[in-house]
């Protein structure tokens, strides 16, 4: 059959369109495109069908396992027009949040351990290290190692790519919240809380760092390694009652870091924080809820707390 | 009930535009006459209160904006008020130094250009229905020399008060406090001027992507 790969404004991508056996699937569309092309290796390729005209319906996407004679339409199977965009250089989501959560993981020591805040005016201040302030390095350090391990061996990504440019802007919230709760945190000039308030502070944020890392284990399971991104309800500990406990359990676990260290900067990154996790909790719950609609043998999906219990 | 609706938001429109524009109006008669009567100096006491008025009540069009009221985005809007509002308030109120300097002329005399030329031009479309093409040239055309001469008088007005915002230390929190945190005007106002440089340039160039729309509409009528 024959392939031709227009881009969105109707210009051939491909030259003459691809020759593919009547077989061929969609992953062998996109290596041809690759080996033709050079640049364009399959990670980059967003293949669509054609939008209908005057149709306003998300155009289909073409899923790499599935057979090209699929996306035919009936009884024209020698013959399939593929429009193709260029989502620009990918990196692995590995690569990603590991360089994400290694800038707070370096950087925050460094205002703990190192002379820095000569050079914010403090030279002679002279600066003794609260007990706090040593359990809260310690306390985001964990927390960090903690996601930088589970990004090698726990979570399943349901994409296997990101846009470079995603590494530039995530990288700039990171390291940026990080310096500036570090700043704060270990000021010379810090001014900690009771010891009751910051030992049940870090407590708390412990048990919540230990049920976070729980609900991505049951994430985990969700997702079968062959990565088919199929949605599954899932069920189990605090999912029962939240759709997304492991951010229901992030937040509350940096609502415990500021209980222990009270800083305005920290409280500022746990509204930040909370708010964009929030938004992708929505889309989550409401796609969820689409999808499983209780409708032709489908499962109903139950009535849950989308991220917050008890306030959302 | 939904034409009942948009009358009352044109009703409401009209009367804020032409509220404004007469606030807008105040000032730069105020202006023009503490020129000629006293010199550069004398034009900031003349113009503060309409200044203060006509400007702060902008704050309006950021919620007009938000609840979708009118069109312009608030990514458009958001900059030009904060910009305002600090210049105002922030500098020319705080530090009183300023007041006398010659930029304070050239400011106020291209923000209320400006302002009478935007505020009648919607005034209009809201209480008329339309506007006239000459009204609607001037609106899509002053801002090429008016953003520049006004953008110029902001930053340079910023740049002579970091001197007494430094030595002052108003609106500061310094550490050790209950809540570990602090803020310096000073490192805060330098920002301000950093976010002018690519902010000018984005501001600029919407007006022209905006004016090349709205011209080539009056060519095609």
């Amino acid at each position: 059959m024959k392939v031709t790969l227009v881009s969105r404004n109707g210009r051939e991508v491909v030259k003459g369109g691809i020759e593919l056996d009547e077989s061929a699937t969609v992953k062998d569309l996109q290596e041809t495109i690759h080996a033709r092309t050079k640049k364009y290796y399959p990670s980059r390729q967003r293949l669509t069908l054609p939008a209908k005209p005057g149709g306003s319906a998300k155009p289909i996407v073409l899923s790499p396992k599935s057979k090209l004679l699929d996306y035919c339409e009936k009884g024209k199977s020698d013959n399939l027009t593929v429009v193709f965009k260029d989502l620009g250089p990918q990196v692995s989501y590995r690569t990603l949040f590991f360089f994400e959560y290694l800038g707070p993981l370096v950087i925050y020591p460094l205002f703990y351990y190192l002379p820095l805040y000569k050079y914010f005016g403090y030279a002679d201040t002279d600066r003794t290290i609260h007990q706090v302030q040593t359990y809260a390095m310690y306390y985001w350090c964990l927390h960090y190692s903690k996601r930088i391990l589970e990004t090698f061996f726990v979570h399943r990504f349901s994409h296997a790519t990101s846009p470079l440019s995603n590494v530039f802007r995530n990288c700039l919230y990171y390291w940026t919240f990080g310096a500036y709760v570090a700043y704060y945190v270990n000021h010379p000039l810090y001014t900690p809380v009771g010891e009751t308030q910051w030992k049940i502070g870090f407590a708390f944020g412990l048990l919540c760092q230990v049920a976070n890392f729980y609900c991505h284990i049951i994430l985990r399971s969700l997702r079968s390694p062959s990565g088919n991104g199929g949605y599954q309800i899932p069920k189990g500990f605090l999912f029962n009652i939240v759709t997304c406990a492991n951010y229901t359990t992030e937040i509350y676990q940096w609502l415990g870091f500021n209980i222990a260290t009270q800083t305005v900067a920290g409280y500022v990154f746990l509204v930040v924080a909370t708010s964009i996790m929030t938004n992708w909790a929505m889309g989550k719950h409401r796609r969820l809820r689409k999808l499983f609609d209780g409708k032709e043998g489908r499962p109903k999906y139950p009535r849950r707390w989308v991220i917050l219990p008890p306030f959302f | 009930m939904a034409g009942f609706l948009s009358t009352v938001k044109r009703i409401y429109l009209a009367f804020y535009n032409w509220a404004i524009f007469t606030g807008w109006l105040q000032v730069l008669v105020f202006a023009i006459k503490a020129l000629n009567e006293s010199g550069t100096a004398a034009v900031y006491d003349a113009v503060e209160k309409p200044l203060q008025l006509a400007q702060t009540a902008a704050i309006l069009e950021i919620f007009h904006g938000l609840v979708g009221l009118v069109r312009s985005p608030v990514s458009a809007t958001l900059p030009q008020i904060g910009s305002r509002l600090f210049v105002t308030w922030g500098i020319l109120y705080s530090f009183p130094e300023t007041r006398t300097h010659v930029l304070v002329s050239s400011l106020v005399i291209s923000w209320s250009l400006t302002e009478i030329i935007r505020y009648s031009f919607f005034g209009m479309k809201e209480a008329l229905g339309f506007t006239p093409s000459w009204l609607l040239w001037l609106r899509y055309s002053t801002f090429l020399l008016l953003y520049p001469t006004g953008i110029t008088s902001e930053v340079g007005l910023i740049y002579i008060a970091l001197p007494y915002i430094k030595a002052s230390e108003k609106y500061c929190v310094r550490m050790p406090n209950k809540w570990n945190s602090s803020f310096d005007y000073y490192f805060a106002s330098l920002a301000v001027l950093g976010i002018y440089v690519p902010g000018s340039p984005h501001m600029y160039t919407y007006m022209l992507g905006q004016r090349k729309k709205a011209l080539s509409k009056l060519k095609a009528a």
